[in-house]
């Protein structure tokens, strides 16, 4: 019993990052209707600007944290009204190679500036945790998914309570009529776009201090990210932070299989997801739209 | 509208367009066709090649395998070349980027072999780029000696022209295991955690088999997905069955993981012992103190202790590394033994007085010799099982070599105290 | 107005010449190899270098133009076509390493084995529209490759596990030309058959689904039925290329025969050239593979990036090719076959239309 409890604490731990790679990809996919191969590239930004900040400045890394999410909000929005707009009209594929090609320069770029070693942000609380008999929940993880509940919280609180929020909810209910009720769409697409890259800042921040990155690190996350958007179910907020947490369940009992099962773990989470398309292709928790 | 005349005018200028045009693309083509024919060979420059993965997800990998080859290259040329026949042959290096990326590897051994002249191969970066080079190096009957892929299934092809100077992936953990034996008090259980690529499988079944005959029980054996960045729950499992030693077979992204889930869940086992991780200064910096106590099996320390029939000795070796690349601390094994390919190539070339590449080939399968890296000697199939691995621990982050016995630098700090007790 | 057409027709026919130049002599070259060819002193135009290279791009000419059936002419984003190719590949892997059957045996039920697996996951998957289908599509390749590598069975792996398939070296004289015609073949069939569907009762059917599903439904298209088969069309051709790959590399694992950017690459190509023709995707697979292997440096022409340190070129070299993607993604949106003999040609205005036409 104590086992199946820790297994669930540490699936739900796990699956605070998931919801912090998830909820910006989700974000950008939802309203803007873009695929972003990039992401997971966005993601070790913040990273290494954590792990610039801890290493050069000793700053503690969840203090970091901000510093990722508003650079990464002016490289997004950046990004966004500079290329990304200028296809928003051709057909869905090319979003895909667009931001594939934005990849392939952000990483190459990395490598450039860091190198390929190896990098990890270890704080001195790394390690150590609160134990609750034989059950250990470790300080950084915790922190960790609270800073996900938190930031999809923020995230949250800015789709549905501020202006520039609703203007994002207009526009993914419908693009022309958005316009027609003198949205700015090129910038309201840009902040979209920027609300997701910060997410993934925050997320580059928290994968630093749990993993050592390198510039490629993040192509695994761009992949978990479309695993976690799928399991909660587009266009939600709250459905994403389901899906990364589900996500991270899945992971954890799918480690626990006995033996070799564990290198199954991809392909019943890839496997789910398809399971889910074809039968609740609305996610878990999301809506049709 | 344009007039009659206009027309006629244009069609003709575009006619002589196209003729040029096509004579351009006419000639382009045959530029691209045709291949440069190569000098003489006698006192020629020996090309040897290599195609690393420069971009993509093996850059670190690769670019201490290029560092390895390079401190070589710089020190052949000094001397002026290799000796063949009293002729002295200098050395060049041709390097590709293959985007860490099999296929592209294969392309540019192809490149190399074909356009550049290479006379002889260095190996790429890993066993999978490993094993397509091997194919086009038998198809081309070029010799390829190559230092970093240690899957035994490359050398079960029956290929002639691939030659490894590692020891084989069995051999990983072995030492460990030896090592432990001599322990007191004596660890009688173990827990497996393995990444499930070909490598690291190999060195896990080995090592498990090899703890059995020596009476231990392994009392649990966990594949996981390779790249995993997130093993708690293999930790978990280990830590339910109270382990003397854990081991762990994969790269260093799994060993920090292991590492760090280790800690948090409080798995506090006699041992620890990763095969691919802790010998970089990568694990030390990302893991800080609790890197400390962490055992590994490699190839190659700076404190091996072999006699060099040539080249430079082990301490000589470290200094060369620390004057061409400061700041980066002791030469990782990776670079020590993609160094050794190019010595066994080099003493092969002159034992063969010759750079023809079939008798190059035979050469290399009678080679024997000691260099800084160990004993340098292949088996029918090409690998050097000859050479032993040590032990490695990590002690107030430092690396010392812990076994063998004769070649050790510290005696093994052991038991491993519990993680609260640090 | 006539010179205009007249121009874009000189133009276009221009363009045709010189390919179908650059085609024959493609095609053409590797016979010089030939010993024949080689004692009568005609100069080598087609060496083991050029081989690969060609075989490589054929194969890629095949999965794009097979990507183009369901994703470009049906409108369906398949995103893990790579999935058939690997299929294809361990299909004649193991009939080959494990069960000794002969090369040119074992091939055919490459694409057999990829089409049954395509219409059996292609009835759900299918159902999904737009971004649902490509992502689920990508699930599917992800989780194929790997179940191949890991499936277990007495503890031994039945596909030969994390080690891989080691095929023994095709014993044939002039390997390299084999490989290259029997890759070049299937890139000849890939485009015949879309030159095929797209004058069919069942091409017509399919680009009604991908202009509106639901009237091509009422007109008596029966949309699962065509939509499968252009899946299991599309996977059969992919197959056979990767059948072809697996004795022609020698050696298969999850890595090579599975490989995640190939789904990218592959709908890359087919966007370059232009999405729905018969031509395009092969033309933009013959493109971007050449500019992969130039920035690469493995063609024989090549350019020294300047004011680069050695080391940093070929990382350079990467970011360059991220620059030229997002180029020509952003100002080409209908492809390079539109205005290499389309119905327009490249000029200012027309980058601009195109801007104009796909920005916010």
């Amino acid at each position: 019993m104590a086992d199946f409890v820790q297994l669930v604490i540490l699936g739900l731990l796990a699956g605070g990052i998931y919801v912090a790679v998830g909820v910006g990809f989700g974000l950008v996919w939802g309203v803007l209707n873009i695929v972003n191969l990039s992401h997971g590239a966005l993601v070790i930004i913040g990273g290494y600007i954590t792990w610039q900040l801890f290493s050069a400045l000793h700053i503690d890394p969840f203090l970091t944290l901000p510093v990722d999410a508003v650079a990464l909000f002016v490289f997004g929005y950046l990004l966004q009204r500079g290329l990304i707009n200028r296809i928003i009209r051709a057909p869905l594929l090319f979003t895909f190679l667009l931001t594939f090609g934005v990849n392939l320069v952000i990483v190459n770029i990395l490598l450039l500036i860091f190198g390929s070693d190896f990098r990890s942000v270890t704080p001195s609380y790394s390690g150590q945790g609160i134990e609750l008999g034989p059950i250990v929940i470790p300080y950084v993880s915790l922190f960790s998914l609270a800073v996900a509940i938190a930031l999809s919280a923020a995230l949250a609180f800015i789709l549905n309570r501020t202006r520039i929020g609703l203007a994002i909810n207009a526009i993914a209910a419908d693009r022309d009529a958005a316009q027609l009720v003198g949205i700015d769409l090129r910038h309201a697409y840009a902040v979209t776009f920027g609300l997701g890259a910060a997410c993934a800042g925050v997320a580059g921040g928290l994968i630093a201090m749990i993993q050592a990155i390198t510039p490629t690190a993040g192509e695994p996350y761009t992949l978990q990210a479309f695993v976690v958007v799928i399991l909660g179910g587009l266009g939600r907020v709250s459905a994403t932070v389901v899906g990364g947490l589900a996500f991270g369940l899945v992971e954890a009992f799918g480690q626990s299989i006995p033996g070799s099962g564990s290198v199954f773990a991809n392909a019943i989470a890839f496997g789910l997801m398809v399971l889910v398309l074809v039968t609740r292709p609305q996610g878990l928790l999301g809506r049709l739209r | 509208m344009i007039t009659r005349h206009q027309l006629t005018r244009l069609i003709r200028g575009f006619e002589m367009r196209k003729w040029a045009l096509l004579a351009v693309a006419a000639l382009a083509v045959v530029a691209c066709g045709t291949s440069s024919s190569s000098g003489p060979t006698t006192g020629s420059t020996i090309t040897l090649g290599a195609p690393l993965g420069l971009t993509g997800s093996l850059t670190k990998e690769s670019t201490l395998t290029k560092q390895g080859y390079d401190l070589w290259l710089d020190w052949i040329n000094a001397k002026g070349g290799i000796v063949v026949n009293n002729v002295k042959h200098p050395v060049t290096i041709k390097y590709y980027d293959d985007t860490s990326n099999a296929n592209q590897s294969a392309v540019l051994m192809q490149k190399l072999i074909t356009e550049d002249k290479a006379n002889f191969l260095l190996g790429p970066y890993g066993s999978a780029a490993t094993a397509t080079d091997a194919a086009i190096a038998e198809q081309n009957a070029i010799p390829m000696v190559e230092a970093n892929g240690a899957a035994q299934s490359i050398f079960n092809q029956g290929y002639k022209y691939t030659f490894g100077v590692l020891s084989p992936a069995n051999k990983y953990l072995q030492g460990v295991i030896d090592l432990a034996l001599t322990l007191t008090p004596r660890p009688a259980s173990v827990a497996m955690l393995s990444a499930d690529d070909n490598f690291s499988l190999e060195v896990a079944n080995a090592v498990v088999a090899y703890a059995t005959t020596k009476g231990m029980s392994v009392a649990v054996f966990k594949k996981y997905k390779n790249g995993t960045t997130n093993l708690t729950a293999e930790v978990q499992a280990a830590k339910a069955v109270n382990p003397d030693i854990v081991l762990n077979s994969g790269h260093l992204q799994e060993a920090i993981a292991i590492n760090k889930a280790a800690k948090e869940q409080k798995l506090n086992a006699k041992l620890f012992a990763y095969s691919v991780g802790p010998s970089t200064p990568d694990f030390i910096a990302a893991l800080g103190k609790d890197a400390n106590f962490v055992f590994d099996g490699s190839q190659w320390t700076p404190q091996v202790k072999y006699t060099p029939a040539f080249y430079l000795t082990v301490a000589q070796y470290v200094a060369a590394y620390k004057a061409k690349y400061p700041g980066l601390g002791d030469p990782d094994y990776h670079v020590a033994e993609s160094t050794a390919a190019c010595l066994a190539l080099e003493r092969a070339i002159e034992n063969a007085g010759s750079l023809d590449p079939k008798k190059v080939r035979d050469a290399l399968a009678g080679l024997d010799v000691t260099v800084f890296f160990g004993q340098v000697k292949f088996d029918a199939r090409g690998i050097n099982i000859y050479k032993p691995m040590v032990v490695e621990q990590i002690q107030d982050g430092v690396h010392h070599t812990v076994y063998p016995q004769d070649i050790a630098d510290a005696k093994p700090m052991y038991p491993t105290p519990a993680w609260d007790q640090r | 107005m006539i010179a205009r057409a007249a121009s874009i027709d000189r133009w276009r026919r221009l363009f045709v010449i010189v390919g179908a130049i650059l085609v024959a002599y493609a095609l053409l070259a590797p016979i010089t190899s030939l010993d024949a060819a080689q004692s009568a002193n005609v100069p080598l135009l087609a060496d083991r270098l050029w081989f690969r290279i060609a075989t490589i791009i054929a194969m890629f000419v095949v999965m794009a133009t097979a990507w183009n059936i369901i994703g470009g002419i049906t409108g369906y984003a398949a995103f893990g076509n790579v999935a058939f190719f690997g299929i294809g590949a361990y299909t004649t892997g193991m009939l080959v390493a494990k069960a000794k059957w002969p090369f040119l045996v074992a091939l055919p039920l490459a694409p057999v084995v990829a089409a049954a697996f395509a219409a059996l996951v292609g009835l759900p998957l299918l159902r999904l529209r737009g971004h649902y289908f490509a992502v689920a599509s990508l699930g599917v390749g992800v989780a194929v490759g790997e179940l191949v590598q890991n499936i277990d069975y007495n503890g031994q792996p039945v596909f030969g596990g994390a080690s891989g398939l080691f095929l023994p070296i095709f014993a044939i004289d002039n390997r390299g030309l084999f490989f290259f015609y029997l890759m070049v073949a299937v890139a000849a069939v890939a485009i015949a058959v879309t030159w095929r569907v797209l004058r069919s009762r069942f091409g017509y059917g399919l680009i009604a689904i991908r202009e509106n599903e639901e009237a091509a439904a009422v007109l008596g298209v029966n949309t699962t039925a065509y939509k499968v088969a252009a899946f299991a069309l599309a996977a059969a051709l992919t197959g056979l290329a990767g059948g072809i790959f697996s004795q022609w590399n020698v050696f298969i694992n999850q890595d090579n025969a599975f490989p995640i950017e190939y789904n990218v690459q592959m709908i890359l190509m087919a966007l370059l050239g232009g999405t729905g023709t018969v031509f395009g995707p092969a033309a933009g697979a013959v493109l971007l593979q050449l500019l992969i292997q130039f920035l690469g440096g493995s063609l024989p022409i090549s350019v020294d990036i300047p004011f680069v340190s050695v080391d940093a070129r070929p990382i350079v070299a990467q970011v360059i090719l991220g620059v030229l993607l997002v180029v020509v993604v952003i100002f080409v949106p209908r492809g390079v076959i539109d205005f290499f003999g389309g119905s327009s040609r490249l000029s200012w205005s027309y980058l601009r239309q195109s801007l104009r036409e796909t920005s916010l």
